[in-house]
């Protein structure tokens, strides 16, 4: 069996080769057959989302996804790519809850959505009763062996959560305090961060997580510090419209702030990323995005005001420093017009008879006295 | 002229004793004037090199990590003024710079004062209530700024709980920045007010040494 030490070679040697799972399937089919590890049972719930993660997932190539699929996991239950549907579809999942507790691995695609208890999401028809997402996910989750979020809505609510968050969503992590929660952000995640998770806990159980419950297997580095780009940042040469080639820090890129490894993994079958197309890294696995990283093309993210208008922090910035100045020049040309400032300095300076003056002495800056004249 | 190096407090007590209708005392002593030119230096040094951390000005062209590496210099240097003067409040018990309560009492009347609606600001200790609130915020905000700093610094190897606290880099960022343009609002405000108001005291955190003015005038 392939050991953790190789794994993690792997994991790095997959992104810059990008062919991770072509790396990493051979040997861990052969473990399977061998009976060495156990094909995982796999159930994925999809509360709030787009679905746009399993499409990530999709994005497997040598081997297909379908190649895991057979070999590798027993991918139980997920919408997107079960056969069956229904009823009968329900009752792989029960199932599964019923008969293999502390075994299956709970994957969850989505935000939670609280409002009014959650009925703004209903995912599944148990004996004429609909189901929230928000009961099934702590139903599965506290019986599930690992919990695993993906994507950005799972992780931290994301998109859904977004300003004003009419449906009041959140990550799992937050409905589900008793168990820790792994968090594979990104929206959507790279389809090797949810397969290498899914495999280190396959093989060797939990992975070491960072401060956001991400695996530090993926989210150890800020892109910036990988990326290319930052010998210009380093020199101070920035690209002042998206599309060119120079580094897009002030065109809003957030790599600074971002912690993935892009950089190096790349998507698409490792073609390329977001700024290799000259286009800012927006974010997208940080906790608070879209809200803190928007927009996008700025810095910091614009302030919103009651009644629905945003300001930038820029100009909320020069604003302030504007009223500033005007407040003060209008109070100094108060102050000189009414006498306030003149007697104020002259109240300073009292005249008196034997006032001493002092004479520089010339080698060393120090002061001497001159002789005392009446 | 003889012994220069012994001039300095020869100087001094000659310059009481020629002051007949004035005397000589001390108002800022030598630790508090170290603190703040030393504080005042590191801190404008901070201010600018965090805006430009905050968006490079494409006309300076600056060299990016050396922008960081004099933010991160001079604000370990202003961490040790900072750290200066509270040892020195600590040795001579001085709290000349915590408000009590009833100096904010006279806020009201020191407002008026400064809206031009009465003559004289209300009596005071060493700083009036205004000075108080301000530096006292500045006080807490360079101590916020500097830890929330030293979270980016670190980034996530320590401080994490400070990290979850404020929910990310992102707003940590934001907090920075806010502090920033505090500090950009209030310290044109400081220096207005320190050199038409009273510039006696201005000369004071120069020299330490006030005149006392004579009576009745
Ligand atoms: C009064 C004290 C301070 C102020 C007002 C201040 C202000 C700022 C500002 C405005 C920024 C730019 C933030 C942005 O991206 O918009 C910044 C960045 C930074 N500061 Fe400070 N700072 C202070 C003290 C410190 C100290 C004491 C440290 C370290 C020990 C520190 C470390 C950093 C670092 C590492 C960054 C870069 C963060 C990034 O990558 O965006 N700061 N600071
Ligand atoms: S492009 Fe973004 S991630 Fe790359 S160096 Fe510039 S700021 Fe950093």
């Amino acid at each position: 069996m392939l050991s953790r030490r190789d794994f993690l070679k792997l994991v790095i040697k997959g992104a810059i080769m990008g062919n991770f799972c072509e790396l990493i399937a051979p040997s861990l089919a052969q473990s399977v057959v061998a009976g060495e590890v156990k094909k995982l049972p796999v159930v994925m719930i999809e509360t709030g989302t787009c679905t746009g993660d399993s499409i990530s997932l999709d994005n497997i190539w040598t081997p297909t996804f379908s190649d895991i699929l057979s070999n590798i996991v027993d991918w139980r239950y997920d919408w997107s790519m079960m056969q069956t549907q229904g009823a009968s579809a329900y009752k792989v999942l029960q199932e599964t809850y019923e008969k293999m507790p502390n075994e299956y691995i709970l994957i969850v695609q989505g935000s939670m959505i609280q409002r009014d208890n959650g009925h703004y999401n209903h995912v599944v028809f148990d004996n004429g009763k609909l189901i929230t997402g928000l009961e099934l996910v702590r139903r599965m989750g506290l019986k599930a062996k690992y919990v695993v979020a993906i994507g950005s809505c799972a992780t931290f609510g994301g998109p859904v959560a977004g300003y004003p968050n009419p449906t009041q969503a959140t990550g799992v992590q937050n409905i589900l305090p008793e168990r820790r929660v792994i968090n594979v952000s990104g929206c959507p995640a790279h389809p090797d961060w949810i397969m290498g998770t899914l495999l280190h806990l396959a093989l060797y159980g939990e992975p070491e997580l960072e401060k956001f419950g991400r695996p530090k297997l993926f989210y150890a580095e800020t892109v910036h510090n990988r990326c290319p780009r930052r010998r210009d940042y380093d020199q101070g040469i920035f690209a002042t419209d998206i599309g060119q080639k120079q580094c897009l820090f002030r065109v809003g890129c957030k790599g600074p702030v971002t912690y993935a490894d892009c950089p190096i993994r790349r998507w698409n079958d490792h073609l390329n990323w977001p700024i290799g197309c000259n286009t800012p890294c927006i974010g997208c696995t940080e906790p608070g995005y879209p809200d803190l990283m928007s927009p996008f093309t700025a810095h910091l993210p614009d302030i919103p005001f009651p009644g629905g208008t945003k300001v930038s922090t820029d100009a909320i910035g020069l604003g302030v420093l504007g009223l500033t100045s005007v407040a003060l020049v209008g109070h100094a040309a108060t102050a000189l017009y009414n006498g306030r400032l003149q007697k104020n300095l002259l109240k300073a300076s009292v005249k008196a008879p034997n006032r001493p003056s002092v004479k520089k002495v010339k080698t060393i800056h120090q002061y001497k006295l001159k002789k005392n004249m009446k | 002229m003889k012994q220069p190096f012994k001039m300095r407090k020869p100087v001094l007590i000659k310059l009481k004793r020629a002051s007949i209708k004035g005397e000589m005392v001390l108002f800022q002593p030598i630790w508090v004037r170290i603190f703040h030119w030393g504080f005042a230096a590191s801190l404008t040094v901070i201010l600018l090199t965090g805006l430009e951390l905050h968006k490079p000005a494409n006309f300076l062209i600056l060299n990016y990590g050396k922008v960081l590496t004099a933010h991160l210099v001079f604000g370990w240097f202003a961490l040790g003024f900072v750290a200066l003067r509270i040892a020195d409040a600590l040795i001579q018990r001085d709290n000349s710079l915590i408000p009590k309560i009833h100096d904010l009492k006279r806020l009201p009347k020191l407002m008026a004062y400064y809206f031009f609606l009465r003559p004289a600001p209300p009596p005071s200790r060493k700083y009036n209530s205004g000075q108080l609130l301000i530096y006292f915020s500045w006080f807490l905000l360079f101590l916020v700024a500097s830890l929330l700093g030293l979270v980016s610094y670190w980034q996530g190897k320590h401080l994490i709980w400070l990290w979850h606290l404020v929910g990310g880099f992102q707003v940590l960022r934001w907090i920075k920045f806010t502090i920033t343009i505090y500090f950009l609002a209030t310290i044109p405000v400081h220096i207005y007010l320190s050199s038409t108001e009273d510039i006696s005291r201005l000369q004071a955190m120069v020299t330490g040494y006030e005149r006392k003015p004579p009576n009745n005038s």
